[in-house]
Formats: structure tokens, C-alpha cells, sequence
């Protein structure tokens, strides 16, 4: 994949469980992602309201897939799968 | 100030009275000698304030200025005769163990809204009233002496106050900064000082509000004086001009059919709107069309909440409820919003720049909000803002207004 999108939510229960450490999750993209990587905080994804997805904090990638209980070290892993291991 | 009429005493209704002061301190000393205080008589539309200035420095000259502004705002709200408040006054001063003297200057600010001002001073500089960056004399001024204390001659100004005026109250501290230290200014700032820089600020900034003037003469006066501050500085200003109107949105509606009516209020100008929550930015983006961008930056730098986010043409969008109890404790404790987290800071000194702030609330509750595993316990977003609400009326003299959706 040649570009990944990322939104974290920065919603109060998504701040609040887990989204607050990944604000700085710029810092820790390696250099060779460089341009790669496009992070977005959004004021609210609302999916925490809805049921079965697994639980906040929630990260967008590519607008489609949905990351339940993100954490910096799981969306560092997928953004690496997604772009081919580049990392 | 453009769209002020000269003389708009008939829309009295309309208008509101900014009061606001800032205050140093003597370096090196725990307490400030100067007190000033403020008072909304409500019913009677009626803005009091007191500007004191202790004999001596510290905590001595601290109770004399907190005494005298206490008991003068009770008679000025009373309509005690201006003599005999000063006679009740000096006597009632603890004397100065040095100087055998109690003593603590005043300078007294009665006005009713679509009537006349009435200030007493004694001791203290003389008031400035500035109409734009015109000087206006008083109407009529004269002195009255008490026979118990003929040495303390008291000034009463009566004085038209009109939409747009400014009247500027400082103690000695202010026109006397630079004394004795600055070679081009044999007798410090002076009035004389104090009026041009005010005349100048106005000038460039002709809708400066009352708490920025009034910081900026205070720090000009801490500015002229190298080597710390010599004497106690306070400055208050009262500003009469129609009511700067801000709007918070929290919360999407209880109905979602009230969205729209909902978003339409956050049209009032991007310097006047807050949007506090997530589910409130992502109502005005679907309604307003517009898009809630927030600066990676703003990210790693937001001091423990949520980043802010701007919407443009519209204004800024935070975080709901955390930053909204952050907002609620700085207001309560009154904490100076620089010392806040980027969105609580950005909120507070919104609000400190308006007269007005009106808050448009959707009662519909976050069910997520409940979820037992996150840390801390959330507060339902009404009774905070009733919180918020008493304090900003409280503490900083605004008027709230609260309406639900």
C-alpha cells in the first residue's frame, strides 16, 4: 500500500481509555514512513456507541477498517502490515 | 465601539458594564497594600466599585485597603452620605503602630445604567474618563471635608457616563512608577503618563476591553520602574459598550430532528463560538458543512486533554466533558487561564473576552459515558454547566444564559 490514513478518535471515553497516549504516535513512526503515514486526531468517530465492535479506544485506518482497543504498539504493527513491512 | 451611538442612554438595556482590574505587588512583599472590589446591585441595574490604597506596604496596608473597599461598597450600596461613610471609616482603621496614623486612600464608583456615574475620591490620582480617546470632564466636581478629619478632603465628581466611555482608577503605585529611579521622569509617570498611554492604546485598539487595558497600564507602570516593583500597582477600569456575545454548544440534542435548529446557533462569527464535545463538532460539521481540523501539533502539546480543533468560519471545537470540568475548576478556583491545558485555556480566555456567554445545550446523555471501565467517574454535562454558569456570574460578573435543546 502506498499511503495509510489514520483518525484517532479524541472522544472523551476514547481519550480517556487509551487515545491520550497515542498523540505523540508521530514521534514513533519510523523515517522510512515518512510520507507514507497521514494522522488525523477527529473530535469523535462515534463508535463508541454502537455495540460489538469491541471496545474504545477506536482508531479509523483507510476509513474503512476500525481498531478496537488501540493501543501506539497495535497501530504500529498494522500500519507496518499495511504498508508491506516497509518497516 | 463603530456601532455605538454617542450618547445611548435610551438603549440602557442593551448595554453592559465591563469592571475589571490587575494588580502587582511590591517586590518582596506577600500581600498587596492596594484592594479593589466590585458590586452588581441587580435590581437596581447598579455597578459599584472600590479601588483602595493602604498606608505602608504588606499585609499592614493590606487589611487597611481590604477594610476600607468593604466598607465602602456596603455604604455605597446603602446610599450612606459619602462624609459620613469616611467618617465611619477612618474610624474604624487599626493606627499604624510607626506612623500612629490609620489611613488608607479611595477612589468610589457608583453608576447606574441609563443614569449618571458618581465618583468620590480621596488620596488616590484622579480618575480619567475617556470618551474614544477624548478626555471628558466631569459635570460638576466639589470637596467635602469632615470635621472630624479635616486633613482628608474628599472629591465628588458627578460624572456622564455614556455607551463607549471608559473610566480608568489607579493607586499611587501606578502614576508614580519611575519616581526617583528613571532620570526622564523627575515625578514618575504621572496622570499626565498614564492618560496618553491609555489615549495611545485606544488608539490602536479601539474596542480594547476593560481587562486588557487595565493589565496594560499596570504592566507599563511595572515596566518603567527597573529593579522590580517599588510601590503596590493597581489599575481598575470600567468599560460601558454593548455586551460581547460568545456561544458555547455541548452536548446533540435530545431529538435529532433539533440538529439542524441546534448547528444554526453557531453561526454568530468564528471568535464568538465553542463547540465542547465530539458528537457537538460532528453535528455543526453535517449541518454547517464544514470540516473540524486539528493541528498535529496541537496534538503532543495539549497539556493532559484533548487537542482543539478549529472550524473554519465557525470557531473551535474541543473535547466535552473533561474539558469542560477543567473550565469549571480553574472558574471556581480562579486560576488565570494561561496555567490550563491548551482547549480549557482556549475556552477560558473566550470567555474572559466576552460579556455574555450563552450556553446551547443537547441533554442527550453519552451512553459510553457509563462504560465502568473508564478511570474516572464523569459528571453529567447540565450540572456542570450550571457550575460553570454560577461562577462565571459569580467571580467574573458575567451574564449566562442557559438554553436547551
Amino acid at each position: 500500500m502506498e499511503k495509510v490514513k489514520v483518525e484517532i478518535c479524541c472522544g472523551t471515553a476514547c481519550y480517556l481509555l487509551g487515545a491520550a497516549n497515542m498523540m505523540d504516535i508521530e514521534d514513533k513512526l519510523p523515517a522510512e514512513w515518512s510520507g507514507k503515514v497521514e494522522i488525523e486526531a477527529k473530535p469523535c468517530l462515534e463508535l463508541c456507541e454502537r455495540e460489538n465492535l469491541g471496545g474504545a479506544p477506536y482508531v479509523r485506518i483507510n476509513d474503512t477498517e476500525v481498531m478496537a482497543q488501540a493501543t501506539p504498539d497495535k497501530l504500529l504493527t498494522r500500519i507496518g502490515e499495511l504498508l508491506g513491512g516497509a518497516a | 465601539m463603530a456601532d455605538l451611538t454617542p450618547n445611548a442612554q435610551g438603549s440602557a438595556a442593551d448595554l453592559f458594564i465591563e469592571m475589571e482590574a490587575a494588580q502587582f505587588t511590591k517586590t518582596g512583599q506577600g500581600a498587596c497594600g492596594d484592594d479593589v472590589r466590585f458590586l452588581t446591585v441587580e435590581k437596581e441595574n447598579r455597578h459599584l466599585v472600590a479601588l483602595s490604597d493602604g498606608l505602608g506596604s504588606g499585609v499592614k496596608a493590606n487589611v487597611l485597603a481590604t477594610m476600607t473597599t468593604a466598607m465602602a461598597i456596603e455604604f455605597l450600596k446603602s446610599n450612606i452620605p459619602t462624609l459620613e461613610a469616611v467618617e465611619i471609616i477612618m474610624d474604624s482603621l487599626p493606627i499604624c503602630e510607626v506612623r500612629k496614623i490609620g489611613y488608607a486612600t479611595f477612589s468610589l464608583f457608583d453608576f447606574r445604567l441609563g443614569g449618571k456615574a458618581r465618583i468620590s475620591e480621596m488620596g488616590n490620582p484622579g480618575y480619567i474618563h475617556l470618551r474614544g480617546v477624548e478626555e471628558v470632564p466631569p459635570l460638576k466636581d466639589w470637596q467635602v471635608v469632615s470635621e472630624h478629619w479635616p486633613d482628608r478632603e474628599v472629591r465628588e465628581c458627578e460624572v456622564d457616563f455614556r455607551a463607549g466611555d471608559r473610566i480608568i482608577m489607579c493607586s499611587d503605585g501606578v502614576t508614580q512608577s519611575g519616581l526617583g529611579v528613571r532620570k526622564d521622569m523627575k515625578f514618575g509617570w504621572r496622570r499626565s503618563g498614564v492618560l496618553a498611554f491609555a489615549r495611545e492604546r485606544i488608539e490602536r485598539e479601539p474596542d480594547i476591553s476593560a481587562r486588557d487595558l487595565s493589565l496594560a497600564i499596570a504592566r507599563q507602570a511595572l515596566n518603567i520602574t527597573p529593579g522590580g516593583c517599588k510601590d503596590d500597582i493597581s489599575c481598575a477600569v470600567v468599560y460601558l459598550r454593548h455586551p460581547r456575545v460568545m456561544r458555547v454548544l455541548t452536548g446533540p440534542p435530545y431529538y435529532k430532528e433539533n440538529d439542524a435548529e441546534y448547528a444554526r446557533q453557531a453561526l454568530l462569527g468564528p471568535d464568538h463560538i465553542v463547540a465542547c464535545g465530539g458528537t457537538t463538532a460532528n453535528i455543526l460539521e453535517r449541518e454547517l458543512g464544514v470540516k473540524v481540523k486539528v493541528r498535529l501539533a496541537d496534538m503532543k502539546t495539549a497539556g493532559g486533554l484533548p487537542p482543539i480543533g478549529t472550524m473554519e468560519g465557525v470557531g473551535i471545537a474541543t473535547e466535552g466533558i473533561l474539558t469542560l470540568g477543567r473550565v469549571l475548576s480553574a472558574l471556581e478556583q480562579m486560576r488565570p487561564p494561561e496555567k490550563e491545558p491548551t482547549a480549557a485555556r482556549a475556552i477560558l480566555e473566550r470567555m474572559m473576552r466576552h460579556d455574555r456567554i450563552e450556553f446551547i445545550i443537547g441533554t442527550k446523555v453519552n451512553e459510553s459515558h457509563q462504560d465502568p471501565n473508564i478511570p474516572q467517574d464523569l459528571e453529567l454535562r447540565r450540572s456542570v454547566v450550571k457550575r460553570i454558569a454560577a461562577a462565571l456570574e459569580k467571580n467574573y460578573r458575567k451574564k449566562v444564559t442557559l438554553n436547551y435543546y
